[in-house]
């Protein structure tokens, strides 16, 4: 007698086994202009939920003299898209003989993240720096490109977090009197440091250390500030 | 928890204790009413805020209302806000498996008049801090902004001043909570209650 | 001479012994032919001005188009077969566009002198046999000007791709004579009105009809306004100071 197979229910865990191209390594980033500099901060923890992968892995990069970009999200991207950005940086410099501003690397950036609207670098990008007129500027991104020009904003794991202080704290919200924001490049250090202490102390994906840059007219500044690291 | 939205955010300062909600009641981005505050009061030195599903709120400050004063006709004193905040943690855990969708924050002075402030979560786990406790729609701005914000030993005053900044501009960074705001400071002789204007939209 | 020649000018992309491109060198023949046209570069803009040429009385003289914008800060001058400058000109606004895009700034005229330039080369098959877009070379020269940070320029380019930067130069039948009227009388405090009144005065001067607001044409790009096309009215009043 053949005893033949009893066909059984197909398991329904297919879906479990489905490519899934991305990862959230965490992370938060910020950065806010003033009048005659800008500072971009991000913080240095990759993780992938409960688990640190690195406690150094600069999320900031340099771009130029002017500029500076900061990345969160899937860390994979987030390099590659720097890669990418520093590529076409090299070509225009060739190409125009001069180096990119950074208004028009914001446009790029912005195209450069639309380009892959349909299988996007999953992270959030800020720029920031100088604009030709020497004024400090930021541009906040979603992950396909829609990009704002903005006085400070914070993105990653920790947005949710910071935001509102630096509404508070740079945008002056909620406030009865027409206070004016002075905002000085050690106010502003002062500013950023406590603010990745505080998103540190409940956001687990940020920590370790925040690496702070400067931008002036006369050139860029790192300066790193450790957090904790639980 | 989002269909409604809110926040509420409890503080503890010296001798005295704050507790603050947002006033929107909105199904899911529509907003309904500007004038629904999310926090009771339970004795004279005690006040629950309850962040969540509209009606599970109403409900349970009602379920919780009728039990503090039955325990004050029992026991012939007020509770405390400690005994209190276990009566709504085990309110909360009979509800075990179909719970009431709210998060309470609670804030009061003990008979020595000690600051206490706590928050559990839908199904009664108590969270005992001796700073602040946040809850709703916009806990993780409030969480942000109060870790920068609060100091210990803060006077009343101060203490309003804190809270408000930090409620204000938590909320204003969510879709779901916001359009007024009402603030109350418990001191051990006085219950000061303020309402906060604040934007529209 | 012209028996050397023939042997190998008929492959576009074929030196002769000598290191020479016939058909290029012809193509650039074909513009000294052309209608006369200059540009001035002044601190204040630059100014292109052409010759039309109304072979007969019942043509249409606004539908001779010698001169065009290329973005609202870079114009253009031609000389040679007008034909070959329009795909010249729709790549070098395609071009212009898509930088304004990419980056959200004007390009640069330089750039967009190379950009044009780029395109002169691509006649004969290409290096790894691919299908040439063009049988032969452009017979057309372009008097590109513009302003950009570097100030107003003004750019010559030719049918061989080379680019080359001027402060005043003609192109087309009467540039010998031209070039020489505009060396004698350029210099560099020249304002945007003097190098008007110069580039119609040299225009007259090597026509063979009397200027007149019809048959030439002026355009101005300046750091404030961009490119313009003057008016016949803006064009008689300058014919009125020569």
């Amino acid at each position: 007698m053949i005893s033949e197979p009893i066909p059984t229910a197909q398991p329904a865990r297919q879906m479990a086994n489905r490519f899934d191209p991305y990862e959230d390594n965490g992370g938060t980033t910020m950065a806010l202009a003033g009048e005659d500099f800008c500072i971009v901060a991000a913080d240095t923890r990759q993780s992938d939920g409960y688990h640190i992968n690195c406690r150094y892995a600069p999320k900031a990069h340099q771009l130029s003299d002017k500029t500076v970009i900061g990345t969160s999200g899937f860390y994979a991207d987030g390099i590659c898209l720097v890669k990418r950005i520093k590529q076409r940086m090299e070509w225009y410099y060739h190409q125009h003989d001069k180096v990119m501003s950074t208004p028009a690397l914001a446009q790029l950036l912005s195209v450069m993240l639309y380009q892959k609207r349909f299988f996007p670098y999953y992270c959030f990008t800020i720029l920031g720096g100088l604009d030709e007129e020497g004024k400090g500027c930021v541009f906040d991104y979603d992950s396909v490109g829609n990009v704002e020009r903005v006085k400070y904003q914070a993105e990653g794991s920790g947005k949710e977090l910071l935001q509102p202080f630096l509404d508070s704290q740079i945008g002056l919200k909620n406030r009865a009197t027409d206070d004016v924001l002075d905002l000085t490049e050690e106010k502003a250090i002062k500013i950023v440091k406590d603010a990745f202490s505080s998103v540190t102390e409940r956001d687990i994906h940020t920590g370790d250390c925040v690496e702070i840059y400067i931008i002036r007219k006369d050139g860029i500044e790192c300066e790193k500030y450790p957090l904790k690291r639980d | 928890m989002e269909y409604n939205g809110g926040a509420v955010v409890a503080m503890v300062g010296k001798d005295c204790v704050a507790i603050a909600s947002d006033k929107r009641f909105g199904l899911q981005l529509l907003t309904l009413a500007t004038d629904f505050e999310k926090i009771y009061k339970m004795t004279d030195k005690c006040y629950i805020g309850l962040a969540g599903l509209a009606t599970d709120v109403q409900t349970l400050s009602q379920e919780l209302k009728l039990k503090v004063d039955l325990y004050k006709l029992r026991e012939e004193r007020e509770i405390t806000p400690k005994k209190f905040a276990h009566l709504v943690s085990s309110t909360l855990y009979d509800h075990r498996w179909g719970p009431y969708f709210c998060e309470p924050c609670i804030a009061g002075l003990d008979s020595d008049n000690k600051p206490f402030i706590c928050s559990t979560d839908l199904i009664g786990c108590i969270n005992f801090a001796k700073d602040f406790v946040v809850c709703g729609t916009t806990a993780r701005e409030l969480y942000g902004i109060c870790e920068s914000f609060w100091e210990p030993d803060l006077g009343p005053e101060e203490l309003f001043e804190v809270i408000s900044q930090s409620l204000l501009n938590a909320f204003d960074r969510d879709s779901q909570s916001g359009w007024g705001a009402v603030v109350h400071i418990i001191t051990p002789d006085k219950i000061i209650t303020r309402h906060l204007k604040t934007r529209q939209d | 001479m012209f028996l050397t020649r023939s042997e190998y000018d008929r492959g576009v992309n074929t030196f002769s012994p000598e290191g020479r491109l016939f058909q290029v060198e012809y193509a650039i023949e074909a513009i000294k032919m052309g209608s006369t046209a200059i540009g001035i570069q002044t601190s204040e803009g630059v100014i292109l001005a052409v010759e039309k040429r109304i072979t007969s009385t019942l043509l249409e003289p606004s539908s001779i188009e010698k001169i065009l914008e290329i973005d609202s800060h870079i114009g253009c001058a031609m000389s040679g077969l007008n034909a070959d400058a329009r795909t010249m000109i729709d790549h070098a606004r395609v071009q212009a566009q898509n930088h304004t895009f990419v980056y959200d700034e004007p390009i640069k005229v330089e750039s967009i002198t190379q950009a044009v330039c780029d395109l002169a080369l691509r006649f004969g098959e290409g290096a790894q046999g691919e299908e040439s877009i063009m049988s032969r070379p452009f017979g057309v020269a372009l008097l590109i000007a513009g302003c950009d940070e570097n100030g107003p320029q003004l750019f010559h380019a030719d049918p061989s791709g080379t680019f080359t930067k001027y402060q005043a130069k003609a192109i087309g039948s009467g540039s010998e004579g031209a070039q020489t009227e505009l060396q004698e009388n350029y210099h560099k405090s020249l304002t945007l009105k003097e190098a008007e009144v110069l580039s119609l005065k040299v225009l007259k001067q090597v026509m063979e009809e009397k200027v007149n607001s019809v048959n030439v044409q002026l355009c101005s790009v300046t750091p404030e306004k961009g490119y313009r096309l003057y008016t016949e009215e803006e064009v008689n009043e300058i014919i009125s100071a020569i």
